[in-house]
Parts: C-alpha cells; structure tokens; sequence
C-alpha cells in the first residue's frame, strides 16, 4: 500500500511537471526565430565597369590584395577597398586569398608601407553599398561583395577561370548574422 | 371735289444743314431706331477689336511668363544644380572618410543628374536655331566638365588630394567656365525674349488704351449726335406740319375764295339789275347752285377728314354689289366727268361677288380717285375704271379690284412714299398751279382701311398712274347671315 501510493505520487508528480513545462512553453511558442538562411554564399571580387580585367587568378589575387602590385594593365593605379574589421567578407579575404590573420595583414601593411614594399594601402568601408559606391566612382578600384549585393554598377571578375555563380568557385562567406 | 388733290409739294426746309434735314427728313419715320442701331453697332464692333485686343495681351502676358519667366526660373535652378555638382566633389575633398567622401560623391552625381534633366527640358521647348544650338552646346560642355568631375572624384576617393586639385584646376575650371557661360548666354537670350514680350504687351496695352478711348469717344459722340438728330427730326416734324396746316388754310380759304367770288359776282349782278329775263336768270341760279354745292363738297371733305382722323366717324357696313358702288360713284361725278369733256372706259367684269362696306364711304372713296384724275390727266381726257376679281395669294383669298387708271402727268418715284400722307402736295402739283387741300387720297386711303381693304398705286411720270382699291369679298356664309338678319339691322357698325 506505502509502495502504491509512492507510485501515485510520482506519477502525479510527472503528470504536473509536464502540464507546469508546457504552460511555460506555449507563450514562447509565437516569438520562434525565423529559420535562418544557413547555406554559404560566394564572395565575388568586383572592379568598376571601365576596368577591363575580367580574369585574376587567386596568386594575382593575393598579390594585389597585399599591395604588392599597384597599376592594373590598362595603367589605372589599383585602389584596395575592405571592409571594416569583423566583418565576415573581410575574414574570408584575408584567410582565402591573403592567408593571413587579421594581426598578420596589419602588421604586413604596416611594414610595407615602412620599407615601401607596399604600394597600396587599403581604404576602409563600412558596408556592402559603400563598397559598392566605390568601385563604381573609382576606375581602378577592387573590392569585394556577396553575391547577393551585386548590382549592374560593378563588375565580378572571374577568379582562376570561375565566376561567382559557377561551380566549384572558391570564395564562399558563411551567411550574415542576424541581429 | 377741289380739296381732294394730293400731288402736293412738301415744305422747302432751310436751316444751316439742309442736305441733313432732307436725309433726317427722309428717314424720320425710322430715324430714332435706325440711329439706335447704328450706334449700337458701331460699338460692338468697336468693342469686339477692344477685346481682341484684351485677349491678344493676355495671351502674351501668358506667354511671357510661360516662355520668359519660367525659363529664367529653370535657368536659375540649372545655375544652382551645376554649382552644387562642383561644391559637391570640393567637399569631398575636405574629408579623409572615405564614407563622407562617398556620401559627397552621389550628392553631386545627383545634382548633375538634375542639370542634364534641366538641359533636355531645355532642349525640348526651345525651336529657334540659335537657342537649340547654345543647348546642344551646354550639353557638351557639362558632358566635358562632368568627365574632368569624375576624375576629381576618383581621385579624391583614391586619396591623391593633389592630383584631384591638379585635375579640377587643368581641366575642370576651364570646362565648367565654359558651362558657366553657356548657362549666362541662356539667360541672355531670355532676358532678350522677355524684353520683346514686355514691348509687344505694352503695345498692345497701349493700343487696347488707345481703343477703349475711341470706343468711349465715339460712343458719346454718336449717342449725342443720335439725340441731337432725333430732336432735330421731330422738331422738323413739328415745323413742316405747321406749314402744311397753313397751307391747307391758304389753299382751302383760295378753294372757298372762288366759288365765293362766282356766287357774290351773280348776287351783285342781280341786284344791280344786269340780269333780266328767265333765261339769265335761270343760268344764274344754276351758277350759284353749283357753286354752293361746290363749296358744300369742301366743306363735307374736311368734315370727313376730321372726323376720320378723330376716329369719330362710324360707318355702316353691309354686302354691297360692285354695281351699286359705280352706279353712286357715276351719278355724283357725271357732272364733273362731262364737264371736264372725259371719255370714261368703265369695264366691270360681270358676276363679280358682292363686298362688305359703306356705299356712302366707298363712293367717295372712288369720287376722290377719279377727281384726281380728272385734275391731273392734262390734255388726254382720258379715265379707265375696271371692277375684277383678284386673287390675293394670301389665307385670305380673293378680293374684288377697283382701279381707276388715267394717262396724266404721273407721280415722282421719290414723291410715292408720301402722297397718302395728309395736306401732302408734290412740287409738280404746286407749279402747275392745281388746286387742292392735300386730304382727298389721305381720305380715300383711310376709308379703305377702314372697310377692311387696302388702297395702292401704281405710276410713272408722264405716262399716268392707276390707283386700285381692294376690298375682300364677302363669303357665302356672311352673305347668307345678312340675309337672313334683313328683317332686323342688317348692317355691322365699324
């Protein structure tokens, strides 16, 4: 008889905790986050619509990203655009193309720019249309944009024979988190 | 009759316009409605050029502001835009943010997307060849200054400070100097088109002044010269009036006179004694017999016109045979035919229908007609009298058509509007010495009327006149009525 009533007990008390943690859960149930766009996009590198390079390869790539080469080949002297640091297109160009750490490209830079080994220090933007406006004011400018960002006053340079929309392209920035 | 003359010559007229008093004279019966119009006339079409005139200013005021001060307007913001594209890209300058130095850079990329607007509207209104071309010119020199723009801001965003300000200073002064003095070469031609515009409206606003002057001067002028003619109408009415009354009394005291001086010649004789046997004396009688009657006939016609003219008269209607009419109208003026030594040809169709009328009125009607033309037929002694149905083409239908015809001196085309009138003589008339009051067609037209019918003439000097008096003809039903009332008053009083 204690023994049964001991059971009673604890099933009650499992009957009530699972009533007590549903009633707590059902207001909650109405502020779910929205599903998050969880798949990565590719990170297109973009020069204004009157440069006429349409091809880098990732060694060029790194090179002018370095500052280590200053004239595009039409003569225009190259502008480097970044983002500001933290932001995820930012990172994947310094580890993708730079292969650098965000200390190690500003150490580079500030070396170069010491020993004149670097020939082009970067300009600073705080977001994607910044960027966008840039490249498209400035002829020799390079920068970079998620693909979802792109717009007709910007040109994406294929990069070793691939364009952002192909397969097997090789800058992918993971998506943008949601604030 | 001898009062029954209506050749009669109206007054001389003299004052210090006669050619106007004849034409006032002339158109008095209409004058005051006739000068009205005129007047009015005169001013509308004065008054529609005033508002042509009105409206030709507005519509350049319009134009004026549509053309001239609108386009001064855009020019204006044009001036500004292209200002504010080149302090745009110096702004940038002033910045090492490369976001600012952004923010800047579309501020003036907007600014110089509104001056190529301002320039395509531009474009597109203006038409003369000089204009379009100075267009088509700032439009290159904005595209030449705005490709040294971007180079500035290019380099500005790049970070050379120095090569922008090189750049602006080699190619972007000399080129927007240039816009400059397009834009200022614009504003010139506006101001040169407004300058016209302003003429042409003060033109035509001097002009509309100048009108609206006339207007109200020949306004005033012809409404006091409509009232000057009208009061100057009627008081030559009222004068020419008073001399036909006066000579009616001369000429029915000299009708008078002559009888008169026969009777008292007569009496004289017999009581002197002069006259002796039956014979003479029987001629003396019949003399002075005529001669009273003479001046009875005178008298009574006067009366007649008096009473007429007082619608006093009234007469007594009732169907009348055309027969019975010419057979009064022939006994009263056999005497006077004969004695006159006429011929009269008298044709009276036959079964004509009977007439409503007075036969004392009716004849003496026909009596004045064919005393006229026994004084007035000269030397032929020559009077036609036809009685005939005529159709009158009216809702009234036929009439019955008395006419007595004779082939005297005729009547002036100039004198035919005025012979009805009373005491009118026709200077013709009054040089050939013949005597009459100016009443007898007067009183012939007013008896014609007054039973319903119309009295008419037809003449040409030198060959004769024929007057007809219409009378409708009685239709079967009143005849029938008349007839059947013959027992009682047969007659309608009029």
């Amino acid at each position: 008889m204690p023994r049964l009533a001991g059971l009673l007990f604890i099933l009650a008390s499992a009957v009530f905790s699972m009533a007590a943690l549903s009633l707590a859960l059902v207001p909650t149930l109405g502020r779910l986050p929205e599903p998050q766009i969880t798949t990565e996009q590719n990170l297109a590198i973009v020069v204004s619509l009157s440069n006429p390079v349409e091809n880098l390869s990732m060694a060029e790539l790194r090179r002018i990203f370095l500052g280590e080469r200053s004239h595009w080949p039409n003569g225009r002297r190259i502008t480097l655009v970044m983002m500001e640091p933290g932001q995820p297109e930012r990172a994947v160009v310094l580890r993708d193309i730079c292969q650098m750490n965000e200390t190690d490209f500003n150490n580079h830079f500030l070396h170069g720019v010491f020993t004149g080994e670097v020939l082009v220090s970067p300009k600073t933007l705080a977001t994607p249309v910044g960027v966008r406006k840039f490249v498209f004011n400035v002829p020799g400018a390079i920068g970079y944009l998620r693909v979802s960002d792109l717009d007709s006053s910007v040109k994406a340079v294929r990069v070793d024979e691939r364009g952002p929309e192909d397969k097997g392209y090789k800058l992918h920035v993971p998506p943008r988190s949601s604030k | 009759m001898n009062g029954q003359n209506k050749r009669a010559r109206r007054p001389t007229l003299v004052g210090p316009a006669p050619l106007l008093d004849r034409v006032l004279a002339l158109a008095s019966p209409y004058n005051s409605s006739l000068l009205l119009l005129i007047v009015f006339l005169v001013v509308i079409v004065v008054g529609l050029f005033v508002v042509r005139d009105l409206h030709s200013t507005n519509v350049e005021a319009q134009k004026m502001y549509a053309g001239s001060v609108l386009g001064l307007h855009r020019i204006g913001e044009l001036q500004y835009q292209a200002q504010e594209t080149r302090r745009s890209t110096f702004y940038a300058l002033t910045t090492n943010d490369s976001n600012l130095q952004l923010e800047y850079a579309d501020q003036s990329r907007e600014a110089d997307r509104r001056v190529n607007e301002g320039i395509g509207e531009y474009l597109r209104q203006v038409h003369m060849p000089h204009e379009i071309e100075v267009g088509k010119r700032l439009q290159r020199d904005w595209s030449d200054y705005l490709s040294v723009r971007n180079e500035v801001l290019a380099s500005i965003l790049e970070g050379s400070t120095k090569e922008a300000v090189n750049l602006d200073l080699k190619g972007g002064v000399p080129s927007f100097e240039r816009v400059r003095q397009d834009l200022e070469e614009i504003k010139r031609l506006y101001d040169q088109q407004a300058s016209e515009q302003l003429a042409n409206v003060a033109a035509t606003s001097r002009r509309t002044i100048f009108r609206l002057i006339g207007v109200l001067g020949i306004t005033l002028t012809l409404a006091s010269t409509s009232v000057w003619a009208i009061q100057r109408s009627k008081m030559l009415g009222t004068i020419q009036l008073a001399k036909l009354q006066m000579e009616f009394v001369a000429s029915v005291s000299h009708e008078l006179r002559t009888p008169l001086t026969v009777i008292s010649s007569a009496a004289d004789n017999i009581a002197d004694g002069l006259v002796g046997g039956k014979d003479q004396v029987k001629r003396y009688g019949l003399a002075i017999r005529n001669q009273c009657r003479q001046i009875t006939e005178l008298v009574n016609q006067i009366l007649l016109f008096a009473a007429t003219k007082d619608r006093k008269n009234r007469y007594i209607l009732r169907p009348l045979q055309v027969s019975q009419i010419m057979d009064s109208v022939r006994d009263n003026t056999a005497e006077l035919v004969e004695g006159a030594g006429f011929v009269v040809e008298q044709r009276i169709e036959s079964g004509l229908p009977w007439v409503m009328g007075d036969l004392s009125a009716l004849s003496q009607c026909l009596q004045n007609l064919i005393v006229n033309a026994v004084k007035y037929s000269g030397e032929s002694r020559w009077i036609g009298i036809r009685a005939f149905l005529h159709d009158s083409g009216e809702q009234s239908g036929k009439e019955i058509s008395i006419s007595v015809e004779d082939r005297g001196m005729g009547i002036d085309r100039l004198e035919m509007p005025h012979i009805f009138e009373p005491f009118y003589r026709g200077a013709a008339v009054s040089a050939a010495q013949i005597h009459g009051t100016g009443l007898g067609l007067s009183l012939a037209k007013n008896i014609a009327e007054a039973m319903g019918g119309t009295l008419s003439v037809v003449s040409e000097l030198a060959v004769g006149s024929v007057f007809t008096l219409r009378l409708p003809m009685v239709e079967k039903q009143e005849l029938e009525m008349a007839s059947v009332n013959s027992e009682g008053d047969p007659t309608i009083r009029k």
